[in-house]
């Protein structure tokens, strides 16, 4: 029940917010707050509350009611450690966005609304364990998207907004159809992840897996920002407003990784095997790919974007390499980026973008912006800082651990994904430096910008709170996390890679 | 079996042959015998003796349109009627009563057309 | 007799209604809610008539045939109806509205009719009543040039097609020497070419019902021409109608020369056909919806893909994609009828029914805007609506068999791109600016009927039991939808 109230609460504040006359939509930002915060205290009332014992069972918190019986499809939402990582990344990701969309005034109360119904349906996905229950709330994320970008984004925002989600809705279309198939050849008459995906019930053919698998794990890692299915990711978080950027580049990128770790690997084992090396090697593309665009960028909020596509190509290289290392830092990864990208944008967007009306790096730099906006500047030091992943802050225990478990996995790739990671550092640095410490004379006379407002101070202190505390003490949430993958279904990932 | 169509074969002949002599005949005789004198009051187009006044194009009026709707309608009610006449004696009174659902459905039309004025001439 | 009567009793009231309808336009002309009231007042009593009187009835060697399923099926199709004379009593030229009304409820009659019967002879006749009253429906403006383009491209391909089905239906009868479907089906064997020909002809009179490809073409015209509340019942009701007794005649009557439509493993019969119509149809209705401008035109094309998609679902003709193709019809039914709803209000407010007659609709009307956001999401296949659990039953069961895996993909492939001609609309709807002088639309009525329908819709998508269960305990009771071997009984 815990776990349902996540998203019962977003969907009954985009209700509420719904119902509120015009006169009212500035409660419309306090209602969406309430109801962050709300999911937020569930989320994490629901991580303490997990019995991390080794006796207690994996998966806890478990509800299943049955909803279509003549398909076998039930309401089956539960948690372990993997997903209550993510409920609570979920919950810090709306609660900043929230307080970073204080300023939203232009039909706040439809902004909340389709915000909240994002939230609500990131929130479903990572408690579903019944196929069809998280196709649905895949799904239902994907409308909203459209309209958030559309309505209140600004560089090429219809065209970013389209592009954006017809790639999601492609690979919606590629899950359905790996989904349908399974369904149709398992026999099992169920769409329950339990029983699908345990081989003394079901045995999928060698045959059907082979393209079963990359059908549903290229669905899915479309969301994810795998290269080359990347292109809509910078696009789209540019046109966004900076609330969506934040959500896109933390949660939503999220549900596409988490759901090919928790579906697509987990119920074509054999297929997996055999596509291994072919996702390594298109992840690690990614990683050194997004960096290297990066790199020649001209526009900070574009930079940041294709630094999302780098940083997801290091979940995708995790999870392929089958070991408890990369595995784990894989999900660490998962929340530490969407922490750090949120952080990313929010500064970008919000506290830059918002008040120099430029995103041109080179225009930034002529602004003196270190003396103007001393917080942003601070912000966005700590942030470029974590994203390099330094020691002390999440992203490098979760990119060691990753880089670590590929050395078991596929030696040979680490030096891609070590250029990578240079490379990443480079164009980080160099952001930050033209940007903020601009070689050569500042300009005299400093533009007054708005001060940094008190709920951007808060969000922004809330996302670097989090990843300091993962960078300092990770086994808080590496436990939980390694833990979940000594249960029945998550095992059978592991692979003991020979010397 | 030849001999079945060769009648019919001569019929056709003559029947073709028939009305085409006096044609070729009044052709021939109007070519070859009578002079072509035409005239204004021979070529004008006859009206019972009266001069003809106005243009020959009249406008076909459309409401002759609706009278030969309704007549269909009806004429095709007569058409059931006549075998429900002919078998009159030996159906049961049900019959009479299907029946005159069906005339009195068609009344209905008629009613309708009436009220809705079709059946004055515009 | 009187069994008789009292299976047709629904039809009969409305029947009398119809008349009663067009007595008051004689008598009372100006007054249309009274008008409207005593159409609607008809139809409930008809209603209440299914409702109350439950019969299993196979009358007439088949010709009365009254099970669960049609009853079902009577009612929605009375629902749709009732929704369009609510409909077109806000938005109808003024002219001649009683007619309008009774013809709307004649055409009813002829599509409950055609749900209740398993004789061809019957069925041809139905079909007739259906059709005839759509097209006068489909002229009625007679201000309009697009409402006579459409009331005649809509008669005269309707008469050609009605032709062909005449024909397909009495070839079939000479073949099988009954026009009972139960007595067809009983004829085994490998078809003649005669029966193949009845068959195909058959296909295509009913393709053109279902404006499946490549007898669409008078779809496009004849939506976007035709007042919008015939336009509603056009693509609601007759779709229903027609969807049903096709699911009858393939299934009941020519079972036995289904044949197959696996990729590379066509067998000859009618199921390779349906499924080429279903591939050209999902096709060619999403491809050229995606360029349209005109959102009644655009609602034709994605009739014409929707009908691509039950086409789908019938040539797997299992008792699962059986069920699951009624559950679809019903569920798109509901949908469009709604959309043409909203269009049929914001045409009355702005105009017209192009895109950006559109603008700004969550600004003018937030609710009417919500309700358009919710069909045409359904309509893409969108959760948590009804459109995506009805689309989603309808590919698994159409995978049952692994069959029509091509079909299938084709299908899902196209059901991605039509998002993008959905959200073209909504962005107007939501995402442009309205223009600045937009008179309040006065259709009360229509509005609570929108709004009903979006959240039938909604709930139809969180609870789909609610209908499929009726469905699919209905489909299992003999006889029912699949051959079944119980002999007709005369009354």
């Amino acid at each position: 029940m815990i776990l349902t109230a996540t998203f019962l609460s977003a969907f009954a504040g985009a209700a509420l917010i719904l119902l509120l006359p015009e006169r009212q939509a500035p409660l419309a930002r306090w209602i969406a707050l309430l109801t962050a915060l709300t999911g937020l205290g569930f989320a994490s009332a629901a991580f303490v509350g997990y019995d991390n014992t080794p006796a207690a069972p994996h998966f806890q918190y478990l509800t299943r009611i049955p909803w279509v019986p003549s398909l076998g499809i039930s309401f089956s939402t539960g948690a372990d450690g993997i997903s209550l990582v993510m409920l609570v990344l979920t919950g810090i990701i709306a609660v900043t966005g929230v307080l970073f969309s204080w300023n939203v005034s232009h039909r706040s109360r439809a902004f909340f609304a389709f915000y909240l119904t994002i939230i609500g349906g990131v929130y479903g996905v990572f408690q579903s364990f019944d196929l069809f229950l998280l196709f649905v709330f895949y799904e239902i994320v994907i409308v909203p998207k459209y309209f958030l970008i559309a309505a209140w984004g600004s560089t090429n925002r219809q065209y970013g907004a389209m592009k954006l989600t017809m790639y999601s809705v492609a690979g919606s279309a590629l899950v359905l159809l790996a989904l349908i198939a399974t369904y149709a050849a398992s026999g099992a008459h169920s769409f329950d992840l339990f029983t699908l995906a345990d081989p003394a019930k079901v045995h999928f053919a060698p045959a059907f897996q082979a393209w079963a698998f990359p059908v549903m794990f290229i669905g899915f890692a479309v969301l994810a920002g795998m290269w080359p299915l990347h292109t809509w990711a910078p696009t789209g978080h540019v046109a966004a407003p900076t609330a969506v950027s934040m959500l896109l580049a933390g949660v939503v990128m999220k549900l596409g990784s988490y759901s090919a770790l928790r579906v697509a690997m987990t119920l074509f084992p054999q297929g997996l095997e055999q596509w291994r090396m072919v996702i390594a090697v298109l992840a690690t593309a990614g990683i050194v790919f997004g960096a290297l665009v990066a790199l020649a960028q001209k526009d900070l909020k574009f930079t940041v974007g294709y630094s999302s596509i780098a940083h997801m190509g290091f979940v995708l290289l995790g999870l392929m390499t089958l070991n408890l290392a990369g595995l784990g830092g894989s999900v660490l990864q998962m929340f530490s980026h969407g922490i750090i990208g949120g952080l990313l944008f929010a500064v970008v967007g919000r506290m830059i973008y918002d008040r120099t009306h430029t995103r041109d790096i080179a225009e930034l730099g002529r602004m003196n912006l270190t003396k103007a906006l001393p917080f942003a500047a601070l912000t966005f030091t700590i942030a470029s800082v974590a994203s390099m992943g330094l020691p002390g802050f999440s992203g490098f225990i979760a990119e060691f651990t990753i880089l670590s478990g590929s050395w078991k996995a596929f030696p040979w790739l680490l030096i891609p994904a070590g250029v990578g990671v240079v490379i990443t550092v480079a164009f980080t640095l160099r952001a930050l430096q033209q940007v903020f410490f601009p070689s050569g004379e500042p300009s005299a006379d400093v533009h007054p910008f708005d001060p940094i407002t008190f709920p951007e101070k808060l969000g922004a202190l809330m996302l670097i709170a989090a990843t300091l505390f993962i960078g300092l003490f990770p086994s808080v949430l590496l436990d939980p996390i390694l833990r979940s993958f000594h249960s029945p279904l998550m095992q059978k990932l592991l692979v003991e890679v020979p010397k | 079996m030849t001999s079945d169509y060769l009648l019919l074969s001569i019929f056709l002949a003559i029947a073709v042959v028939f009305p085409l002599v006096p044609l070729a005949m009044a052709w021939t005789f109007a070519r070859l015998l009578s002079p072509a004198k035409p005239g204004k009051d021979k070529q004008s187009s006859y009206e019972c003796g009266i001069e003809s006044t106005g243009p020959a194009q009249v406008q076909f009026q459309s409401h002759y349109y609706l009278y030969a709707l309704v007549f269909l309608i009806f004429d095709v009610e007569t058409v059931f009627l006549m075998p429900f006449a002919a078998a009159f004696l030996k159906l049961p009174i049900s019959a009479f009563f299907a029946l005159m659902v069906f005339v009195l459905l068609l009344v209905e039309g008629l009613v309708w057309a009436w009220a809705k004025g079709i059946l004055a001439w515009k | 007799m009187t069994n008789i009567l009292f299976s047709l009793a629904p039809e009969s009231i409305l029947t009398i209604t119809a008349l009663l309808v067009l007595g008051l336009g004689v008598s009372v002309p100006n007054s249309r809610s009274l008008i409207t009231s005593a159409a609607l007042l008809g139809g409930l009593i008809a209603a209440a008539a299914i409702l109350l009187f439950p019969m299993d009835a196979n009358l007439l060697h088949g010709m009365v045939v009254i099970n669960p399923l049609a009853r079902i099926f009577k009612l929605v199709i009375l629902g749709l109806s009732l929704v369009s004379v609510v409909f077109a009593s806000e938005s109808f030229p003024k002219n001649h509205f009683a007619e309008s009304l009774a013809l709307i409820l004649f055409s009813t009659i002829g599509m409950m009719v055609l749900v209740g019967t398993e004789d061809l002879l019957m069925i041809f006749l139905a079909l007739e009543l259906t059709s005839i009253p759509l097209y006068i429906l489909a002229a009625f403006d007679k201000e309009s040039s697009g409402s006579a383009e459409a009331g005649l491209k809509y008669f005269l391909i309707g008469s050609v097609s009605s032709a062909f089905l005449l024909y397909g239906l009495s070839l079939i009868y000479g073949v099988t020497g009954s026009t009972n479907l139960l007595t067809i089906s009983q004829l085994s064997g490998s078809p003649d070419s005669l029966l193949i020909a009845g068959i195909v002809l058959t296909l295509a009179g009913f393709g053109f019902k279902i404006a499946a490809v490549p007898f669409q073409i008078w779809a496009p015209d004849v939506y976007a021409g035709a007042p919008t509340a015939a336009a509603a019942l056009i693509a609601s009701g007759s779709k229903v109608a027609g969807i049903f007794i096709l699911a009858r005649i393939l299934t009941t009557g020519l079972g036995h020369w289904a044949g197959a439509a696996g990729w590379g493993q066509f067998e000859p019969g009618w199921a390779p056909v349906l499924a080429l119509m279903a591939a050209a149809s999902i096709v060619l209705g999403n491809v050229t919806a995606l360029v349209q401008s005109n959102v009644k035109r655009l609602l034709a094309y994605s009739a014409i893909a929707h009908g691509g998609y039950l086409l789908l679902g019938l040539c797997s003709a299992n008792r699962e994609s059986l069920t699951a193709v009624l559950f679809y019809v019903v569920i798109y039914a509901l949908t469009t009828a709604g959309a043409f709803g909203v269009v049929a209000i914001v045409e009355k407010q702005r105009g017209g029914s192009r895109l950006e007659d559109f603008d700004g609709l969550s600004k003018s009307s937030p609710v009417l805007a919500l309700c358009l956001l919710v069909f045409f999401i359904s309509l893409a296949g969108i959760p948590p609506l009804a459109g995506f659990f009805g689309k989603f039953y309808l590919f698994t069961s159409a995978l049952a068999n692994g069959q029509h895996l091509w079909l299938v993909i084709v299908a899902i492939a196209m059901n991605a791109v039509s998002l993008y001609y959905y959200l073209i609309v909504l962005k107007h709807a939501f995402v442009l600016p309205a223009p600045d002088d937009i008179r309040p639309a006065n259709a009360p009525a229509s509005k609570i009927l929108v709004a009903a329908l979006a959240l039938a819709v909604l709930a139809l998508g969180l609870a789909p039991d609610l209908l499929l269960k009726p469905i699919s305990v209905a489909g299992k009771t003999p006889p029912h939808i699949a051959t079944s071997t119980v002999p007709p009984n005369d009354q």
